[in-house]
């Protein structure tokens, strides 16, 4: 996008000023979006995201601008504006520019470009057919979203990087109704891989009408009943109850300030012995995965929680040098328009030996949450909410009939100490994360577990 | 900046029309921690969203470029996506009302107080926060200031253009009590006139958002006379409007399919749209160039239109009401712009009175997923405190609220009168409502 000798320009502008690192993000991200509504095209559109990001950095002060004129006049107006923040002399030459080579383990292996957009349709509609399985699915959507953005990142210690990510997902959605009311359920999978994720890695039919016959479920579900009880989580999706509760506060945003609920408590026992969990950056083609994260340091696997001590935090080199850690390639951000700052990648509860039927056989009377939906939790104080999409009541060690309308509520610390037992079914899945650095790709996961106890909300009252 | 060539690349590819709508923007923030700037951000931004109609569908392409070679691109994109539509509505590209308010709502005095002031501005109100309480453990701060120009040029000549600016703090303290147990509370406050911030105010009402609930506990679990805190009545209420748009209608997703005219609402309910009221959220046209106007969504309790955009009216057959906003990817969706719930007359204080005993919500979380945006089935994080004796009591925290949308509002006994312009473009009052499902101990 621009050459080292502009980037070499514009950095030592930046220094000019006394700061002790700078650094500029360039990027040029292509998207596609089809949507086919009740097996109608209704959109098809494109998108291109174009600019860049430039960052200067002193001690414990940083000043972000971007812009999306790239050119040497943009770039150096911009330089220049930012570098007003700071009115020492200068303390440093941008190092010589070295280009760092990437091994690029997350490449398509059917490129989006060969697969035309009227094949795409045919793909989407023939999910879509599959979720008509009852007439009582009143509508069905089905999107593909696919994109590549291309990075260029130099800073003044004289690193360039360049990385092109390409990644693909398709959402399902089935309306079912009938004289009692509507219930929706969905799926996204997705990956940072090419066509070959949906037409040889997943059975996407299969996937279609699971979906059509889990909103039928929920169409026949109760009211789900409220109060303290015991919770299995199903696997897969479930492992957002960890990434809220608990990824969220182990990022070096909230725990280098002291914000989080886990600050100070490396090397301590934060969960069940039961409990060993990983952000892991490097999976081939993961959704969350990257070469590098975005201020081209290479990604990496790191051990969160082993046997239930707390080992490691998710650190950008801003938040390491607050707390004196070194970064552990987390850094990333949603485009040029954020400032990157410490965020998860593909975090999930590695695998435990007990399988879901021994979990539901050991609760006399609990709820089955198999499928949850989105929630969020404040750093702060831990405190958590998730809406339950898929559920059943347990009673007497048995699945007895499904519920709607259940939250999960409590906080992130406590919940991890009452995790009971943790399944053999690892299964991850995919999900957009929204924090200070704008919206990326993650995956949450974990095997299905069961918790002693949370707070069920709900409006089928409380058990007598 | 010059748009003619990308109507003359359109023409030369066979697009029937073509629609542009840009918007620049450029924005100031920092944020403080330990009362030194932790982070500062300019940024100068430009994106163009196009559409354009071939063989009478719509395409679109959206860009944040600006070189020599966008103009065909972008046509080109239009005439590919537009190849493969299949949607049935015929697409339109507005030929203009007939006349459009006209209001300056920019203000540029902001540019002329310098940085520094606004700076100290911040650091001022995290000394007195700290001074405040000794419990308060850790302030955050930012502020941001930005401007936005929008505009809309079509083939048909109609070129629209609309300017605004405003200026934004956001003030949260965390607070740890003896037990070690931690509390938040935050304001936004915006203005779009710098002199008008009062500093004392937020930081009194912080304090007093953030301290007051230390030491909160689940109440019992029940159904209680509850008051709604006017920031969730505006949360709660934005899911009845997106219920009120017109493509839900057409969908069959929302509640409100056959309600035009009839009471869905406590007489106590009348939310209006003003779009042309004077302040920063003003908009004289949405989206596709469509005039708006200011008008009675809900009036005592009566649904008295849906929200149209151009597309949805055609289906229906009535006049567009200008709420075509367009989402990321260029297609028009319906939205609204300055929303105005009619205040009662009770204050805050005279409505804890009323109630007795009860619950006072003040926040709600986790809407994205617990709330059925079609059904109005919701099941919500809530805190807030309990009323007891007609005042504002304990804090309550980790409840879940509970309850059905569209059965809430039939069961508002009264709004009151303590309305205030949110940062959501929402001028809202508390709510008290009937009874809610608690769940909590």
């Amino acid at each position: 996008m621009i050459t080292k000798r502009l980037a070499q320009q514009v950095l030592n502008e930046c220094l000019s000023t006394g700061c002790d690192f700078a650094e500029i993000f360039l990027e040029e991200t292509e998207t596609e979006k089809l949507s086919v509504d009740n097996l109608c095209v209704e959109t098809a559109s494109s998108m291109t995201s174009y600019g860049a990001g430039i960052r200067l950095i002193r001690d414990l002060e940083s000043v972000y601008g971007y812009t999306n004129d790239i050119s040497k006049k943009g770039l150096m107006s911009l330089a220049f504006s930012l570098k007003q923040s700071f009115d020492e002399k200068r303390k440093k030459e941008c190092a010589p520019i070295k280009k760092m080579r990437i091994n690029n383990r997350h490449a398509p292996k059917i490129p989006y470009a060969s697969y035309s957009k009227e094949e795409r349709v045919r793909l989407l509609k023939k999910i879509a057919s599959a979720m008509e399985i009852d007439e009582k699915i009143v509508r069905t959507l089905v999107n593909l979203n696919c994109n590549m953005q291309e990075v260029q990142i130099f800073n003044s210690d004289g690193k360039e990087v360049n990385d092109c990510r390409i990644r693909g997902r398709i959402s399902m959605m089935a309306v079912a109704k009938d004289e009692n009311g509507i219930e929706t359920s969905h799926e996204g999978p997705g990956a940072q891989k090419g066509m070959e994720f949906f037409l040889e890695e997943n059975d996407l039919v299969a996937k279609a009408k699971e979906v059509a016959e889990v909103a039928l479920t929920m169409l026949k579900a109760k009211e789900c009943p409220s109060g303290k009880m015991p919770v299995v989580i199903g696997n897969g999706f479930g492992g957002v109850i960890f990434h809220e509760a608990c990824g969220h506060s182990l990022e070096a945003s909230s725990v280098s300030k002291n914000l989080s609920v886990f600050s100070g408590k490396k090397g301590t026992q934060i969960a069940s012995k039961l409990v060993s969990a990983v952000d892991d950056g490097t999976i081939p083609g993961g959704w969350g995965s990257g070469n590098v994260d975005d201020e081209g340091n290479r990604c990496q696997k790191n051990v969160l929680i082993k046997n239930g001590v707390l080992t490691s935090y998710m650190v950008d080199p801003f938040n390491g040098k607050r707390m004196n850690e070194k970064e552990t390639g987390s850094s990333r951000r949603e485009s040029y328009r954020y400032e990157p700052t410490s965020r998860m990648t593909n975090t999930f509860i590695l695998p435990g030996k007990s399988t879901v039927e021994e979990m539901i056989k050991a609760t006399p009377y609990g709820l089955y949450a198999k499928s949850l939906g989105g929630g969020s939790v404040n750093p702060a104080t831990g405190e958590f909410n998730f809406a339950v999409d898929e559920a059943y009541m347990i009673e007497d060690g048995k699945i007895t009939y499904p519920v709607k309308g259940a939250t999960l509520i409590g906080s992130g610390s406590e919940i991890l100490k009452k995790i009971d037992m943790v399944g053999n079914d690892l299964k991850r899945a995919q999900g957009m994360c929204g924090a200070a650095s704008g919206s990326i790709p993650v995956d949450v996961g974990q095997p299905t577990i069961r918790v002693s106890e949370i707070t069920v909300g709900g409006r089928g009252g409380v058990r007598q | 900046m010059k748009f003619d060539i990308y109507f003359e690349e359109a023409e030369k590819i066979g697009l029937e029309a073509l629609e542009l709508y840009y918007e620049k923007e450029s924005s100031l923030s920092f944020s403080l921690f330990h009362e030194e700037i932790e982070s500062y951000r300019v940024s100068d931004t430009y994106a163009l969203t196009a559409r354009g109609i071939y063989k009478g569908k719509f395409g679109y392409c959206s860009t944040e470029k600006k070189d020599r070679c966008t103009p065909k691109y972008v046509v080109e994109q239009i005439k590919e996506n537009a190849g493969i539509n299949e949607t049935k509505e015929i697409a339109e590209i507005y030929k203009g009302s007939a006349r459009y308010v006209k209001k300056n709502v920019y203000n540029g005095e902001y540019k002329k107080i310098p940085t520094e002031h606004k700076i100290a501005l911040a650091k001022e109100m995290e000394r007195s926060l700290r001074k405040a309480d000794s419990r308060i453990r850790e302030v955050e701060i930012e502020y941001s200031e930005s401007e936005s120009e929008i505009g809309l040029l079509n083939s048909y000549g109609l070129k629209l253009k609309n300017k605004s600016n405003s200026l934004v703090y956001y003030v949260c303290a965390h607070a740890t009590d003896e037990s070690g147990e931690t509390k938040s509370g935050y304001k936004i406050s915006f203005e779009n006139d710098f002199d008008k911030f009062n500093p004392n105010e937020i930081v009194r009402e912080v304090v007093d958002k953030t301290i007051s609930q230390l030491g909160g506990k689940p109440c019992k679990s029940g159904k209680y006379k509850t008051i709604l805190d006017k920031k969730v009545v505006a949360s709660l209420l934005s899911f009845f409007l997106s219920s009120a748009s017109a493509e839900a209608i057409s969908k069959k997703s929302s509640m409100l399919v056959d309600k035009l005219n009839t009471k869905i609402a406590s007489k106590k309910l009348t939310i209006e749209e003003r779009p042309l009221t004077r302040n920063m959220f003003f908009r004289s046209f949405d989206d596709e160039g469509v005039a708006t106007s200011n008008k009675k969504i809900v009036d005592k309790g009566i649904l008295k239109t849906y929200l149209y955009d151009l597309k949805n009216a055609r289906k229906f057959n009535v006049e567009p009401t200008g709420n075509g906003y367009k989402g990321g990817d260029g297609k028009a969706g319906i939205s609204f712009v300055n929303i105005y719930l009619k205040p009662g007359k009770k204050s805050l204080n005279e409505l804890f009175q009323v109630v007795q005993d009860g619950i006072y919500i003040t926040s709600v979380e986790g809407l994205h997923a617990g709330m059925n945006a079609q059904s109005g089935n919701f099941s919500l994080q809530a805190k807030g405190y309990q009323i007891e004796n007609g005042k504002k009591g304990r804090p309550i925290t980790l409840i879940t609220v509970a309850g059905n949308l569209f059965d809430m509002i039939q069961n508002i006994k009264e709004v009151g009168s303590d309305s205030e312009l949110l940062s959501s473009g929402f001028t809202s009052s508390s709510m008290y409502i009937k009874s809610m499902a608690i769940s909590g101990n």
